[in-house]
């Protein structure tokens, strides 16, 4: 696989071409804020952004996902098969989340409506370039990547590196035009922003290492810390929606107005919410804030490695900015279960 | 299966959520295929005779004669939609309840105020007099929750609500939230259903649709604080659709 | 596990199936006799649930409530719900959509050279009866059989004729209670409970079904421990809110068990620890 240079021009030439021939989506400003959204132009790319409101698992589990069409008479019709697409600077952390939900839905039983995305999807990731405010994903070992992606672009200077680290990636690149070599100083200068990256990506800081987690959640379950935070919890699910590790999802049906067709649709859901656990009859199986705040932070603790030995918490800090009442950050909580350990 | 019949009545109200339907235009010939009119004064000139399977009311209870007439109503149909945040829980409406009937009507009719069809009493819910099978939310009604739960009726079986806050279709909707504005957003404490449409339009969450089930007022009091808002802040945006609902009152006397 | 359902290469499509029987059981409770469009059996194990789906309404998970014989397969089904409301509106003749079968199953093979005990409350009995069935069909390969049920009132028991099947043969202890009886009433009144200490117990050499309300399981589970039954040997089935079957919505987590992969039946050994389980 190989390593192309490419100054700012050439990468502006080179995501043209690839709006011309594929679907791309990249980050775009919004607000003063940035997310994922089809690129119509090169010039809308931002990839200095720090992190997007929603993560790119969008792409691959859309909020609202068609999963078979129906005739009230008892038909069922799988749905076709999604197009091909371009996603466009992801960051590091993200990239890992995509790898951990592929684990997901590709285990235990497959589950063609994300992966079909995923193996139609190429993924151009991108070392952070401005660090967003509440980002730790150098405590979770996520600053930077090696793998999961097609094409790593990592600016340097006024230039990047795009360095294709898959086949697909390869067809990407070999569509740059005026490229060059890297240079051994860049790629100097590419290995120090990583060592940089992974320990100065860090707004918190994680007081142990990632694989201590469900040691420190380990019988911890009565601890205040749950009942005294869920205090102020809306229950409004904003931490669930944008992790980019958080999956679960709802399922509804929708018809037409002949009342004869229509839709099976999974839509987002999350565990912070009220009713996740609510039964038909009425029984509530998390019935308090408190029992459904801690659920959450077991989840991505402890729960999630036991089954797959993954911690399910990358470290891109979106759930700390979108808690309005400030309690989602999940480094305060942990630090302060290693503290009263 | 014949069509259910369908008639539509208004009380107390800008009739602004008749209007939604209304708008919903070449959708309305769809919402005909499912459902028979048999009155609607806004949209047509027939009027009932006898009973109908579906009535649907908007509008708050403001007089006397007006709660004889709902309960007629309710007497003459199967099921009772209550349409719209005057109808649902009161509303715009219910801020007259803060003030004395006598005032309201000097107000409203200065010297007139004593002629005796110039009645007026509390504000009261349409679910507040009578027993309603199924709410619209919202001030005015969202027309894609409504024709939801036309089609659900039409199937035969009951609606999915969303008990969750607005805060969760606004975060489908990956729009900047309005605390980061520094506005005061009522999104946290507010039933979904309307897909977040104030916030998507750059602005804050009214609290049209009502109160969620058990809304954390109590989160709302520390963010306030966060952001640099009173409770009076809280109190007054939240009193403009949500007087005299209980986690309002919490507030104030907490 | 899957097999059936992959055919079509996607989870989430259902089998179509038919409605080929339908009973009243109860004021709530309904009785439905499935046969699969394909006319293959379910292939299910007692204790295994299916998704049904109605098209316009969703799905809802469905305990199995007969034996693995046979072309058509049983589900008993309580009127609660969008789908059970509509399930319960059912024709025969009428299409219905099923997935599955998905979970853990009751082991009952591994209970052969062992007591039995089956430990029902109210539509508890529906996921058991199949592992009841079994049982009974081979009951040269157990020990003593036991089988305790209780309900609300007399007019929420369930298969009345299996019930009197169970009291009438002699190779079965079967104990009945109400929580509250009626004039024409005269068997046991009083929780489930109070059926445990009339029976003898072996506790070493006893396997033991436990399903019913979550409000049962905590007092169930603590007379068993009186009696000294190993959490080894006791069996439950629990239930939780499910959108998939098949291990994805996350909505049936109970701590990190997933109830539609790692149960509906689990050994109580290995979720007496886990604080949400019961």
């Amino acid at each position: 696989m190989s390593i192309t240079k490419l100054n700012e021009t050439a990468l502006q030439s080179w995501v043209d071409r690839l709006i011309g021939q594929h679907q791309v989506y990249g980050v775009k400003a919004k607000g003063d804020r940035f997310a994922f959204g089809p690129l119509d132009d090169a010039a809308e790319l931002r990839l200095d952004y720090d992190v997007t409101i929603l993560p790119p698992k969008k792409y691959f589990l859309p909020q609202s996902q068609e999963l078979l069409k129906f005739s009230r008479r008892g038909a069922y019709q799988p749905v076709g098969e999604p197009a091909p697409f371009v996603l466009f600077g992801v960051h590091p952390y993200d990239v890992v989340a995509i790898a951990q939900m592929d684990e997901v839905f590709s285990k235990d039983n497959h589950d063609r409506h994300y992966m079909q995305r995923r193996e139609k999807a190429v993924i151009v990731a991108c070392d952070v370039q401005k660090a967003s405010p509440n980002v730790f994903a150098a405590c979770m070992g996520t600053a930077t990547v090696q793998e999961g992606f097609d094409v790593l672009l990592t600016r340097i200077g006024d230039d990047y590196l795009a360095d294709a680290r898959t086949p697909k990636g390869e067809a990407l690149l070999q569509r740059i035009e005026g490229g060059a070599d890297p240079d051994p100083a860049s790629l100097a200068r590419r290995e120090q922003l990583w060592q940089d990256l992974n320990r100065f990506l860090m707004r918190h800081e994680l007081k142990c290492a990632p694989a201590k987690l469900p040691g420190v959640l380990d019988q911890q379950e009565e601890h205040p810390i749950w009942k005294k935070r869920a205090e102020r919890c809306y229950s409004c699910g904003s931490c669930n929606l944008v992790c980019p590790t958080c999956y679960c999802f709802d399922v509804q049906d929708e018809v037409d107005w002949d009342l004869e067709n229509g839709r099976r649709v999974r839509r987002w859901d999350g565990c912070m919410l009220a009713e996740f656990a609510l039964v038909a009859g009425g029984h509530n199986f998390r019935a308090t804030r408190a029992a459904r705040y801690r659920h959450r932070y077991y989840r991505k603790g402890k729960y999630l490695w036991d089954r797959m030995g993954q911690i399910a918490c990358v470290g891109c800090g979106r759930c700390v900015t979108a808690c309005t009442a400030d309690i989602a950050n999940p480094v305060e909580v942990f630090n302060t279960l290693l503290e009263d350990r | 299966m014949s069509k259910p019949t369908v008639a539509i009545f208004d009380f107390a109200c800008c009739e602004g959520c008749q209007l939604q339907i209304v708008n919903l235009e070449e959708e309305l010939l769809d919402l005909i295929s499912v459902v028979q009119p048999v009155e609607w004064r806004e949209a047509m000139s027939d009027k009932a005779d006898g009973d109908f399977d579906i009535a649907i009311v908007e509008g708050s209870i403001t007089r006397p004669e007006d709660e004889d007439r709902v309960r007629e109503i309710r007497k003459r149909c199967k099921i009772l939609i209550a349409l719209g945040a005057c109808a649902t829980f009161g509303g715009v409406n219910k801020l007259k309840n803060k003030f004395t009937m006598d005032d309201v009507r000097k107000c409203v009719y200065g010297d007139a105020a004593d002629m005796p069809h110039l009645s007026t009493a509390p504000t009261k819910s349409v679910c507040e007099v009578v027993q309603v099978d199924y709410r619209v939310e919202g001030c005015p009604i969202d027309a894609g929750e409504f024709t939801y739960i036309v089609r659900c009726l039409a199937m035969g079986t009951d609606p999915v609500i969303p008990s969750y806050p607005v805060c969760v279709e606004c975060k489908l909707r990956e729009n900047v939230c309005r605390f980061e504005y520094g506005e005061l957003c009522l999104g946290p404490v507010t039933r979904a259903g309307c897909n977040a449409c104030c916030p998507s339009a750059g602005a804050w969450c009214f609290g049209c649709r009502g109160f969620v089930d058990d809304p954390n007022v109590n989160a709302a009091k520390d963010v306030l604080e966060k952001y640099g808002l009173t409770i009076e802040d809280l109190n007054s945006r939240m009193e403009l659709f949500n007087y005299g609902q209980e986690p309002a009152e919490n507030v104030k006397n907490g | 596990m899957a097999q059936n359902l992959t055919k079509s290469g996607d989870i989430y499509v259902p089998q179509i199936a038919t409605l080929v029987r339908k009973e009243r059981l109860t004021e709530l409770e309904t009785f439905f006799e499935i046969q699969l469009e394909s006319n293959q059996p379910l292939g299910h194990r007692p204790g295994q649930f299916v998704m049904v789906s109605l098209p316009g309404l969703g799905e809802a998970p469905i305990s199995v409530s007969s034996r693995p014989v046979g072309n058509t397969f049983e589900l008993v089904v309580r009127r609660i719900g969008r789908l059970t409301t509509a399930m319960h509106r059912m024709e025969v003749g009428d299409k219905l959509g099923i997935r599955g079968p998905f979970g853990t199953d009751f082991p009952v093979n591994t209970f052969r050279g062992q007591d039995v005990l089956f430990i029902c409350g109210g539509i508890g009995l529906v996921p058991v009866r199949g592992a009841i069935l079994e049982v009974l069909a081979n009951r040269a390969a157990y020990g003593h059989v036991a089988i305790l049920y209780g309900t609300r009132g007399p007019s929420e028991r369930l298969f009345v004729d299996d019930l009197a099947r169970w009291k009438a043969r002699e190779d079965v202890t079967f104990l009945e209670t109400v929580d509250r009886g009626s004039d024409a009433w005269d068997g046991n009144v009083g929780v489930i409970t109070t059926l445990i200490p009339k029976i003898e117990i072996a506790p070493e050499r006893t396997a033991v079904v436990v399903c019913g309300p979550p409000i049962m399981y905590k007092f169930v589970l603590m007379e068993l421990y009186q009696q000294n039954v190993p959490k080894e040997n006791i069996y439950v089935s629990l239930e939780r809110r499910m959108k998939c079957g098949v291990g994805k919505c996350g909505h049936c987590q109970i701590n990190g068990l997933y109830t539609c992969l790692d149960g509906p039946v689990f050994r109580y050994a290995d979720v007496s620890d886990v604080r949400e389980a019961i």
